[in-house]
């Protein structure tokens, strides 16, 4: 699903490398935290993984596509098929949860049938199924990421990608957050959560990529490297 | 576009334009405000060429004949200046008919000429050229004709009237232009700042996969509207104080004739309102370009 072979990244010309030689392999139906002292490059990494940025050497594969050499007019379609979820959750404040996760429907060209059929149904996943109509700015901070988590699951994307996604809630919410990941990740969906939470990542046990200065310090199985750090 | 992205653009441009309640305003009272001016300014230029065109089509070269000239001269004279190519019309006037005239405007004071003899007028042609600038050249020429006795055409007053409606028209077309260019700017600057109030909202427009037209489409739906409100109302601005200003001149200037009301407003929803939504789509396609680079 994703394929980083000799990934290296830099934002200025010359600049350092924020990612320097990467090389890992992400299989279809994975769920991987990459974890990392802030600056590691896990950012940059989403980044290159939606194509907002392109490798400046090596390569970058995601769906079996090679990044680099993807058109422009492609990438919108790449995006489709990867849900986003963020620290600062990225809503539309003054619109309702259902407009806000229609938005998403909207964009691929879904009729309002199939939006009023399925928003309810992807409300009730993250488990608010009586807030549709509510205003996002009137819900809390945990309500506000599962909003988050409806939206990047709404078009069925094979893979989610979250960036701190608890980075701004307290462990109880957190923890709710990530069992919602979780369950998306049995239902089939490849995860990737870059985190600082460390007490959740050596709680769930799953594969974890340790990055320290854009280089690849660690990959584990089963959440050993969490210790690590 | 597709029929659901035909719609979800129009319903979003409709929405955003009520969302953004108060930059909607703003806006469509910049295009307003620039357009009312241009509005304005492009009446007085309207009408002062029409008031120049229409002197210009009266001036007159008026050709004396000498009274001395014989029959054969003077029909000679006469098919010279039918076959002159720069000469519009050629009417001959007689001395009992320009006494007539002269009696009519002058009444009382020719009373004593009354069935006189002693007609002091000359016989004349009445000349219009195609070119009414060209008055000055054709009246020189004219006047080395055999028979003529004198040529006039109020040559001080037909010059200066030209050189000063020549110099009206160049500040008239120079501050038109400069006020296109500020009302392009302005509403580009005021287009730009709705799309950068907007950008967290592209942004994630960006994220979920929508297209870069799927984007653009609503914004330029918007700022077609916005420049479409924007041209309208300043046209039903102008068309009342037209309106006003043709009863208030025919009721105390009588003399002066003004573009009549319907061809003032054709000229002016041909200029405006493909400026005024003109520059909307341009400034709403190309200011939020920015915005789409993630």
């Amino acid at each position: 699903m994703i394929e980083a072979e000799g990934l290296y990244y830099c934002y200025e010309k010359n600049g350092d490398y924020v990612l320097n030689d990467l090389n890992f392999k992400i299989d279809r139906g994975e769920f991987v935290f990459i974890i990392g002292a802030s600056g590691a490059g896990k950012s940059t990494l989403f980044k290159l993984i939606i194509r907002e940025i392109v490798p400046v050497k090596g390569t970058l594969k995601v769906f079996g596509h090679d990044l680099a050499r993807m058109p422009r007019y492609r990438v919108p379609y790449l995006r489709r098929n990867i849900g986003m979820v963020f620290q600062d959750f990225r809503l539309l404040e003054d619109r309702t949860a259902f407009d806000n996760i229609a938005f998403a429907m909207q964009v691929t060209g879904a009729s309002s049938r199939e939006i009023r059929r399925r928003v309810p149904y992807v409300l009730e996943l993250v488990g608010l199924p009586d807030k549709a109509n509510a205003k996002v700015c009137d819900l809390s901070g945990g309500e506000q990421q599962r909003i988050g988590l409806a939206r990047a699951i709404i078009n069925r994307p094979a893979m989610i990608i979250a960036d701190e996604p608890t980075g701004n809630l307290d462990p109880e919410n957190s923890y709710e957050i990530m069992n919602i990941l979780r369950s998306f990740n049995i239902r089939g969906t490849t995860v990737l959560v870059a985190t600082h939470n460390h007490e959740m990542v050596k709680l769930l046990k799953k594969r974890v990529i340790l990055l320290d200065k854009g280089r690849l310090a660690a990959d584990e199985a089963k959440g050993v490297s969490a210790g690590a750090l | 576009m597709p029929c659901n992205g035909f719609f979800y653009a129009w319903g979003e441009a409709l929405r955003s334009l009520n969302r953004n309640k108060w930059m909607t305003i703003a806006s469509i009272g910049v295009v307003v405000v620039t357009l009312l001016m241009l509005g304005g300014f492009m009446l007085v230029h309207l009408n002062l060429n029409h008031i120049t065109e229409s002197v210009k089509s009266q001036v007159e070269i008026v050709v004396y004949i000498e009274d001395t000239a014989t029959l054969a001269e003077r029909n000679e004279l006469r098919e010279r200046l039918v076959a002159h190519s720069a000469l519009a019309e050629v009417r001959f006037v007689s001395r009992d008919e320009a006494l007539r005239r002269m009696k009519e405007k002058l009444g009382d004071l020719v009373e004593g000429y009354e069935g006189s003899e002693e007609n002091p007028l000359p016989d004349s042609f009445e000349l219009r050229t195609h070119n009414p600038e060209a008055v000055g050249a054709v009246a020189e020429e004219l006047a080395r004709y055999p028979a003529v006795a004198k040529v006039d055409y109020g040559k001080a007053t037909v010059e200066g009237l030209f050189q000063a409606t020549r110099a009206v028209q160049l500040v008239a077309l120079a501050l038109m232009i400069g006020l296109a260019v500020t009302a392009v700017f302005l509403i580009a600057h005021t287009i730009r700042m709705t799309v950068f109030i907007r950008r967290r909202e592209i942004m994630i427009m960006k994220y979920v996969g929508a297209t870069n037209w799927f984007i653009r489409w609503p914004f330029v739906l918007e700022g077609l509207l916005i420049g479409l409100f924007g041209a309208i109302l300043p046209l039903a601005g102008l068309y009342y104080i037209y309106r006003v200003s043709l009863d208030w001149v025919s009721a105390n200037l009588m003399f002066l004739t003004l573009v009549p009301l319907p061809l003032v407003m054709v000229e002016l929803s041909k200029y405006l309102i493909p400026l005024g939504t003109g520059l909307g789509i341009l400034g709403s396609a190309f200011s939020m370009d920015r915005f789409l680079r993630v």
